[in-house]
């Protein structure tokens, strides 16, 4: 077996075993939960309801007119409690529907309204759009964006390398839903026009490779590419490198690359709008952590709080804990548990006392050059954070920062302990203001 | 409420980190440090204990004085205060030792910012001071004498070298080469010891191949130019401890792989320079201390192009295999 990867990278402990062979489970529904009305990259939605609306599960309660948005929808029917801004996991305020649970069923009812093999290109697109499909890997893009590329590019490339310590959901979910997966990525090829799908997987999850190769050795058009367990290796542009050797230069468009590449997770969410007129209510999320009581990999309502996930997997105490939404070198930590889980949250992970470093006291770089030699981007974190950090943005944009994916490998490295990451998305904003004089 | 820690991402965090960096640096240095006490016993003792102590005090009110947090336990004072005294003949005189450390941790480091922000090695700075001021030594020494303290003969380093002893053409076998040889610096007893340090450094990842090899491979090569034996020229003086040690230190070498060659290369050429050119000893000193003022610009000559610079064939390139396809 071939196995590809990038130039720079580490390998990082990935905490897989906690949750790596546990079946995707339902949780239950929270008695109520928070929808934030801005769950992808792009313009926010309006809401389509007011307070003591009866909304049912799956109906659209916001939605926007621009193209760069995607409505969202109630996850579980009730009434809806207040239209009103709440925390959010990025740490910041979003206007929000909350919605109190009634004592109805709260479970989508799955029939298929569609015919996979017949539905058209226009159709998918439509009901993409119209499900609320975004990235679930993280950058959230609404997907019927990405999936209406105005000049065809010949390759849809799958991510499913989970390159983030202690996730496991799209693992689970390539074993488990290897056939909603493979006729999700035909009708994805299909509406960008694309003639090849490659599904790129690190193969510390040789059980995945086996299910999805198994669905899809009769076909021609279809590959998957083994990658080397390696950070940050699902990040867009490494992925592409690795999978297709090309070289992912700043600014690229899909079509000048050719390729576009898609989260599995996001790609079974369209198969399911698709195909079941199933809106993106709920998603499958790794809790995990050494001492979470019931790791697992749950479908969790969208909007379900914090809290409720919490409590549901048997975890008592937090005190001194991190609690992140997302992977441990990309998530964010959260500081009160009333925050909602939306469309791109790929994990909560609690990581215990001895796991968290609370001082911020860091040294002066020493030069030691490990971040230089594991910087998947190959530039010189030593160099932009010194820059970063006295402000020097000219020298900053001369190493390249704006190149920077904030993977966090220099920071989990760094002997100093520099918390590089957070001086390079301190610097960012002003080097940019630089860059447009 | 549960206090919960919402420090930025990421958020976890290898075990590495300069102190224990430093401490195995220091463990490296061990096997040749322990053949010199053993080989002069008393007097190189007491020189490293010296230098120890020096160092350590030495950083204590440097970091007093600018009003900053003590930092003896990232060892890098120590980890000067030990390279100072290997590179220190036996019979130094102890107050000498000092000076030299006090030089090189508190001038050649904590005066310029402290660790990270020097730009040449301090222990090099603190060695090589001693040895171009001796004349300031000769003025101080009626001081001490007045003052009724024996501060031991000035000129210590005036015994045959076995570098020297090698120019004069003795003939010395590759073992008598590697362990006990008399004269020079502590460091000089034994470059075997020497080896295995800085193998045990290439080991723990702390240091890359590229400096040393380079700079030993040109010493090698520039001898044989020269009509010298090679492996005299590489084993005698400091060129091993130059190479695994000082040459390589993080702070003061280039971070580029493509830099640390050209270090290397040019160390080792200012090396054969100052040995067969000049008439000037420590030769390896002042060839490392001259490249580190090159390190920023060697950087900046030999930055790699970011992962997302565009490459004017790969435009091209990437049409063919797409209309390959």
């Amino acid at each position: 077996m071939e196995v590809r990867t990038f130039e720079g990278g580490a390998h990082i402990p990935h905490y897989k075993n906690y949750t790596e062979d546990k079946p995707i489970e339902k949780m239950s529904a929270p008695a109520e939960v928070i929808i934030p009305l801005l769950q992808h990259s792009g313009a926010s939605c309006k809401p389509l309801v007011k307070e003591g609306d009866k909304v049912k599960i799956g109906q659209k309660i916001g939605d926007s007119d621009e193209f760069f948005s995607a409505p969202v929808h109630a996850s579980i029917s009730g009434t809806v409690k207040a239209v009103e801004p709440r925390t959010v996991p990025t740490g910041g305020k979003e206007d929000c529907v909350v919605i109190e649970a009634d004592d109805g069923p709260q479970e989508f009812e799955m029939k298929q309204v569609r015919d996979p093999d017949s539905v058209s290109v226009e159709e998918y697109r439509k009901c993409v759009r119209e499900g609320g499909v975004a990235g679930m890997g993280g950058a959230g893009l609404p997907t019927h964006v990405q999936t209406s590329p105005r000049q065809p590019v010949d390759t849809l490339l799958l991510n499913g390398a989970e390159c983030e310590p202690f996730l496991t959901c799209d693992h689970r979910l390539m074993v488990e839903k290897a056939e909603e997966l493979v006729k999700g990525a035909e009708l994805m090829m299909k509406s960008i026009g694309a003639s090849k799908v490659l599904m790129g997987i690190e193969v510390n999850k040789p059980d995945a490779i086996e299910a999805v190769s198994e669905k899809i050795k009769n076909r021609k058009d279809m590959e998957v590419i083994p990658l080397e367990v390696k950070y940050p290796q699902g990040f867009k542009s490494h992925l592409i490198k690795a999978a297709t050797g090309r070289d992912v230069p700043r600014g690229a468009r899909s079509a000048d690359l050719g390729c576009i590449v898609r989260n599995v997770g996001t790609t079974v969410a369209a198969y399911e709008a698709t195909v079941h007129d199933k809106p993106l209510i709920e998603r499958i999320v790794t809790v995990s952590g050494p001492r979470v009581p019931k790791p697992g990999n749950y479908i969790i309502k969208i909007g379900t709080p914090l809290e409720h996930i919490i409590e549901q997997c048997g975890i008592r105490d937090l005190e001194g804990t991190k609690v992140v939404m997302g992977g441990p070198m990309t998530g964010l930590a959260q500081s009160e548990l009333n925050v909602p889980l939306v469309k791109s949250t790929t994990g909560v992970v609690v990581l215990p006392p001895e796991m968290v470093r609370e001082e911020m006291t860091y040294m002066n770089c020493v030069r030691c050059g490990k971040c230089v030699e594991h910087c998947p981007m190959l530039l010189y974190p030593n160099e932009i954070s010194i820059c970063a950090e006295a402000g020097m943005h000219e020298e900053a944009l001369e190493w390249d920062i704006m190149d920077c994916i904030e993977c966090g490998i220099c920071a989990y490295i760094c002997p100093s302990a520099r918390p590089i990451v957070h001086l390079v998305q301190r610097a960012k904003p002003e080097v940019e203001k630089l860059q447009k004089r | 409420m549960t206090k919960l820690t919402y420090t930025p991402p990421p958020h976890l965090k290898a075990e590495d980190s300069v102190s224990k960096a430093m401490l195995d640096v220091i463990i490296a240095l061990l096997p040749v440090t322990i053949f010199a006490i053993l080989y002069y016993r008393g007097s190189a003792l007491l020189t490293i204990v010296v230098c120890l102590i020096a160092a350590a005090l030495t950083e204590v009110a440097f970091r007093k004085a600018f009003n900053k947090k003590p930092s003896l336990n990232d060892c890098s004072a120590l980890l000067t205060g030990l390279l100072v005294a290997l590179c220190l003949p036996p019979a130094v005189d102890w107050w000498i030792a000092a000076l030299a450390t006090f030089i090189g941790v508190g001038i050649g480091k904590e005066l310029v910012g402290g660790l990270g922000l020097n730009r040449f090695n301090p222990a090099l700075l603190g060695r090589v001071s001693v040895f171009l001021i001796p004349s300031l030594f000769y003025s101080l020494r009626p001081l001490f004498q007045d003052a009724g303290i024996y501060a031991g003969g000035v000129d210590a380093v005036t015994q045959g070298t076995p570098l020297a002893m090698s120019h004069q053409g003795a003939d010395m076998s590759i073992l008598q080469l590697l362990a006990w040889n008399d004269g020079g610096a502590l460091v000089e007893v034994s470059p075997l010891m020497v080896i295995i340090g800085g193998a045990y450094l290439l080991y723990r990842g702390h240091i890359s191949w590229r400096i040393p090899a380079t700079m030993i491979a040109t010493v090698f090569v520039l001898s044989i130019l020269f009509m010298e034996n090679p492996v005299n020229q590489i084993l005698l003086g400091g060129v091993m401890l130059g190479a695994f040690f000082m040459a390589t230190d993080w702070v003061t070498s280039p971070i580029t792989d493509k830099g640390k060659i050209i270090f290397g290369i040019v160390i080792g050429v200012l090396v054969i320079v100052f040995r067969f050119l000049t008439p000037a000893v420590e030769g390896v000193a002042f060839a490392i201390l001259i490249m580190n003022a090159f390190v920023p610009l060697i950087e900046k000559m030999t930055k790699r192009p970011s992962f997302s610079e565009p490459k004017a064939t790969a435009a091209t390139a990437g049409k063919g295999t797409a209309a390959a396809r």
